[in-house]
């Protein structure tokens, strides 16, 4: 290999210094935000000067907070429903099929990734509001899914690409119709693909805030949302207790679909 | 005249311009091995694609007991299939896989149970009923497939080079379970291979492809011994080709002047030949001599190499005219530094030698 890794000598620590920079300056935000929940001072002075669970104790006891993660959980579910059910007969058409403009088609509908998410947003506002889908909950699911659409196809379409054909074929020539073959040999060797698409469009919705800002109306507000708004009008702690309860539902999704695919995939 | 089990009928497929198979038409009766035998791109796949239903032909019509398959999808024909690659369901256990045709088809659950049984212990797996695909073997997997492939009892099995993934030792033994297999089921099976000693070992009868037509059929010692066309004798087996040129047939034999001038008569006549035509003599590699005997014609040869492979010797030879040429007499006929001197005669019976058109 041209950089082996075993063989950079000083480099190799070089390296770590630099990776381990990286790390903790992505981490330490998050990290200092969850230090900050269980913080006793109300100015979110560091370090806190006691430990206390007052901050959780007041975003339970406070209904906006509930609804608004209801909402959210609500919202990124359909998202997610949507997504991988959109994003599989999707990948079939990418993977499978053999017809001009795919590359195109595929190009599009990858295209909420790359595209800046604010220019989305504001398009989205408009053609919404004249629809009259502005601060609805489908407004807020159809917006979602398509910027998830792109974290539903990559997985399913790679899984699918590493499956071979032949074994639906098989599955065909045995007696199972093609819709047959499918559902009960196709999908259940591409679960792993599903199950990460299910996951990241679940997140990709969860933790979206800029579309959800556009979308969301007083009633409908999703917990990024609720957020944003505290943080606007006065900085509470209980901000942070809240931001500490969306990163570990996300951490805790991501350790969940990485033990599960440990298990698949043996 | 009865009607022929499985009837293939002027079969045409073409994709676009190019046609891989021209107007195929084979009977296949009851109960046999036949082997689809060619090179890459020859159409023998595509053929049996077409049986299978993945291809629809552009022409032409494939019958089971008189009765067309075309209009019938892949999965009604109830056929069975082994696949060139790995196609056993991945989350499935060997029994599960075994069953799911079963399944499908809605079988009760004891006759599901009787016949994995007996399908596992017909490929001898019956201990690895449990497990899952990924922990066997490449030979195991295509064991399981043929199970699967029969559990239903298909009247026709389909096989697509199911050992072209196998190293050699492998391929030997899963050759002799198909055998046994087809022997014990009696099941009518076409095969698909390029390589020419699985066809040989297999099958009761052989169709030679080359560019989108059969060659040739019949036994595997038609093929060899009465080859139709040079095409067939390059195909099976060893051959060597020498320029001649044909002077006369008399009665199906003829006779002909080689290179260096030898007249050779008594040659097997394979179509008509003008005097003065010029052709290419065919003769086996193992169907030379190194001793004289009576009715045998003569060719002078200086040796070039001796190797020893086992049961035969291999002696690269060249003619007087210069073109090299393969012999394998068998080991024991002489030891090796008889044969080694370098200028000598070698032997043939003409009448295992064929001439061809040049």
């Amino acid at each position: 290999m041209l950089l082996d890794y075993d063989r950079l000598g000083w480099l190799k620590v070089a390296l770590l210094a630099f990776t381990a920079l990286v790390a903790a300056f992505l981490l330490l935000p998050v990290v200092f935000i969850v230090l900050l929940s269980f913080g006793s001072s109300r100015w979110l002075a560091f370090p806190p000067p006691g430990w206390t669970l007052k901050w959780y104790q007041e975003l339970f006891a406070d209904p906006s907070w509930i609804e608004a993660a209801l909402t959210s959980a609500r919202i990124a579910t359909m998202t997610a429903i949507l997504a991988v059910t959109i994003g599989l007969l999707a990948s079939f058409a990418l993977v499978r099929g053999r017809f001009r403009g795919r590359e195109i088609l595929r190009g599009l509908l990858l295209t909420p990734m790359v595209l800046p998410v604010v220019v989305f947003a504001i398009a989205i506002y408009a053609f919404f509001l004249k629809l009259g889908l502005g601060g609805t909950t489908v407004g807020f699911v159809v917006a979602h899914t398509v910027l998830a659409l792109p974290f539903a196809i990559i997985p399913i379409a790679t899984a699918l690409e590493g499956f071979d054909k032949s074994i639906e074929d098989a599955a065909i020539v045995c007696g199972a119709s093609p819709l047959q073959a499918k559902l009960r040999i196709t999908l259940p060797s591409i679960r792993i693909g599903i199950f990460s698409a299910a996951i990241f469009s679940f997140l990709a919705s969860w933790d979206e805030v800029v579309v959800a800002i556009f979308m969301a109306s007083p009633t409908l507000q999703t917990l990024p949302v609720k957020i944003w708004g505290s943080l606007r009008s006065d900085l509470t702690p209980v901000i942070a207790a809240a931001s500490s309860l969306l990163v570990a539902l996300t951490l805790a999704l991501m350790i969940v679909t990485a033990l599960l695919r440990r298990k698949l995939q043996t | 005249m009865t009607q022929p089990f499985l009837s293939i009928r002027k079969l045409r497929k073409a994709f676009g311009a190019f046609t891989a198979v021209h107007d195929v038409t084979l009977d296949i009766p009851k109960g046999e091995f036949l082997t689809f035998l060619g090179p890459s791109g020859s159409g023998k796949s595509t053929t049996l694609y077409a049986i299978a239903g993945f291809q629809d032909p552009t022409s032409g019509d494939v019958r089971l007991q008189g009765k067309s398959l075309l209009s019938v999808p892949s999965h009604k024909r109830n056929i069975g299939m082994v696949f060139q690659r790995y196609t056993l369901f991945p989350h499935l256990s060997v029994a599960e896989n075994v069953a799911f045709p079963l399944r499908v088809r809605r079988r009760p659950d004891t006759e599901v149970k009787r016949k994995v049984a007996e399908m596992l212990s017909l490929v001898r797996l019956e201990s690895f009923a449990e497990r899952l695909p990924a922990a066997l073997s490449g030979g195991q997997q295509q064991r399981v497939a043929l199970a699967r492939a029969l559990a239903y009892d298909p009247p026709i099995l389909l096989m697509d080079e199911p050992l072209s993934a196998l190293d050699k030792k492998l391929r030997e033994e899963i050759q002799a379970e198909i055998r046994r297999i087809h022997r014990e089921t009696g099941v009518t099976i076409l095969y698909v291979t390029h390589d020419q000693e699985e066809a040989l070992h297999l099958s009761d009868r052989i169709a030679l492809f080359r560019d989108g037509r059969i060659e040739q059929i019949g036994t595997g010692e038609d093929l060899y011994l009465r080859p139709a066309t040079d095409f067939v004798a390059g195909f099976i087996g060893n051959s060597n080709f020498l320029a001649a040129e044909h002077l006369e047939t008399v009665g199906g034999a003829s006779t002909i002047r080689l290179a260096d001038g030898a007249l050779v008569s008594g040659i097997n006549a394979n179509g008509s030949f003008a005097p003065g035509q010029k052709t290419r003599l065919m003769i086996r590699p193992e169907a030379f001599r190194l001793e004289r005997s009576p009715n045998n014609a003569e060719l002078a040869v200086e040796i070039v190499d001796v190797a020893f492979y086992g049961e035969r010797r291999r002696i690269v030879a060249r003619t007087s005219a210069g073109q090299e040429i393969d012999i394998r007499p068998t080991s024991s006929a002489l030891a090796a530094q008889d044969v080694a001197s370098s200028r000598r005669p070698v032997f043939f019976d003409p009448g295992a030698a064929f001439l061809f058109p040049a």
